[in-house]
């Protein structure tokens, strides 16, 4: 005998009977719930499993001896000398594309808010030996046990921020990058203040990660404003002189663009982010891009022997900047097309439509050599690109020699106008 | 060390703007204003070798963009007659970081 297993058996008692359909919310409470918009959660998961426990091993020998070599880019083992390096996250997280499809905002787990409440101490138990082992992940990511010297890395995401998505390792060692500071500095030995050129070592230079938010993102800007297109030039005659006079069309123009931009870097620190003349932060800005296609899945053993810098601002934060930088983007896509305008276009109105974005948080090397003037505070960085190499910098100058060159130069000038006119009188 | 031979036509360059006016009222004295002009422009020069507080990262250049053809058009609605301005006022088309009012 067979029976229906589309049929269950029905028993007398349903359970208690439904409860009544929710009355429908008010208009406020809509209205508080549209604006208060889905909170943006982790969509990518970037998490590497395989060091959650906070050893690093070799893969060939088992030893935590392990650092990065920046001749190679790669990992090595300081024991048997194996080098390996984690999976470019670029194909790992399919980052390279589908920046059009993209809906909303997409954050990747490293790039999530951070938590105020989340200390930044975290402790490992050795696996080595059972001690217990603290990292301060404000300044760090490994710390060697004092017991058994094991290495211990802080590889899991932890909800402070400290622990990004990915890392772009060094590239230029460290000699390579004094060279091209000392280079930098004696083009400007001239007019340098002494006490600089005195104390200039670039030997101090410092091998920093410093963390950066890496943006996909597609866009729709709109822009409006007025151009005028020259139609007559000519010359009339008032007394002794010349005078030009223009005619010209008067024209509303309009114009949108839809793009998309790919590995678009902004600083994840509000101390770097903040490029104002009390700073030389725009040196640090200055040596962007990295080629952030090469960054490598999140390993804290690509930190050793360097220092790095913890991100403090979060993905909402950088959303007005964001806009920003789109709407600058679109207006140079623009720009081509208004040579018809020839006395110029000034805009007046824009607007930007963001379709989606994806948010990823990376480390990325920066050679740092920083002097601060005594007499005004200053902070003045030479920073080097640890992957292109390429350089910028900030050298105080000595206002007096600077003054004496200028004098010289205007004199000289002058000299050569006076014996003009003498000549011409 | 900045080589002056090199810097004085980059002197001479950013002064020609500013002394042309004054060479067509045919009058040698705005020959005297070269001294301060090229005195102030070594000075600024010079300074911005040093500290390069003019640079930042050029995003619009440096990043991989890809965009669709530019939509949109105008539309004549004024003509000027006569005017010894020779460009817009307030010409901003290639000042793509100039923020202008928003709309929507």
């Amino acid at each position: 005998m067979t029976q229906d297993p589309a049929e269950p058996p029905r028993s007398a008692y349903d359970g208690p009977p439904p409860p009544p359909p929710p009355s429908p919310p008010s208009l406020e409470e809509e209205l508080a719930a549209a604006k208060a918009g889905p909170e943006p959660t982790p969509s990518i998961e970037t998490v590497n499993e395989s060091l959650r426990d906070g050893l690093n091993r070799c893969p060939k020998c088992g030893s935590t001896d392990v650092q990065l070599r920046a001749s190679t880019g790669q990992l090595v083992c300081l024991f048997c000398r194996h080098e390996w390096q984690e999976e470019r996250v670029e194909e790992d997280f399919g980052l390279g594309h589908g920046i059009e499809e993209l809906e909303g905002t997409v954050i990747a787990s490293g790039a999530a808010d951070i938590r105020a409440d989340v200390s930044d101490v975290v402790t490992f138990k050795c696996g080595g030996c059972g001690a217990e082992v603290s990292v301060d992940t404000s300044s760090a990511m490994n710390a060697r046990c004092h017991w058994c010297r094991h290495t211990l890395n802080v590889n899991e995401q932890i909800p402070n921020g400290a622990v990004p998505d990915a890392v772009l390792p060094f590239k230029l060692t460290k000699d390579e990058a004094i060279a091209r500071i000392r280079d930098f500095a004696g083009k400007r030995r001239l007019f340098a203040l002494g006490r600089f050129k005195q104390e200039f070592v670039p030997d101090n230079v410092l091998g920093v990660y410093l963390p950066y938010l890496v943006i996909d993102a597609h866009a729709e800007s709109e822009y409006r404003g007025v151009g005028e297109v020259q139609t007559r030039r000519w010359t009339e005659k008032q007394g002794d002189n010349n005078v030009t006079y223009y005619a010209a069309d008067v024209y509303q123009v309009e114009r949108q663009v839809k793009y998309t931009v790919d590995d678009l870097t902004m600083e994840g620190s509000a101390d770097r982010a903040n490029i104002a003349k009390e700073n030389t932060n725009n040196i640090i800005n200055t040596i962007l891009p990295f080629d952030t296609k090469n960054a490598v899945r999140w390993n804290a053993s690509y930190l050793v022997g360097f220092n790095s810098e913890k991100r403090d601002l979060n993905v909402a934060e950088l959303k007005p900047k964001l806009e920003d930088q789109l709407l600058s983007i679109g207006r140079s896509q623009v720009s081509g097309s208004l040579r018809k305008f020839d006395r110029g276009v000034r805009w007046e109105q824009e607007s930007i439509a963001v379709g989606g974005s994806r948010w990823v948080a990376m480390y990325l090397p920066v050679w740092l050599y920083s002097y601060q003037q005594q007499s005004n505070g200053l902070l003045h960085y030479i920073a080097v690109n640890a992957r292109t190499g390429e350089t910028m910098g900030s050298v105080p100058v000595s206002h007096p020699k600077l003054l004496l060159a200028s004098i010289t130069v205007g004199t000289v000038l002058e000299g050569i106008a006076a014996a003009l006119l003498v000549a011409s009188a | 060390m900045i080589d002056l031979a090199q810097t004085l036509p980059q002197v001479l360059a950013q002064l020609a703007p500013v002394l042309v006016p004054f060479a067509a009222e045919d009058s040698p004295v705005w020959l005297l204003l070269a001294g301060p002009l090229g005195g102030g422009a070594t000075y600024w020069l010079i300074y911005r070798y040093y500290r390069n507080t003019d640079k930042s990262h050029e995003f619009e250049r440096d990043t991989l963009i890809s965009a669709k053809p530019v939509q949109g058009g105008e539309t004549r609605v004024d003509h000027i007659s006569r005017t010894r301005d020779k460009d817009i006022d307030g010409d901003n088309s290639s000042r793509h970081r100039q923020r202008v009012r928003r709309i929507h």
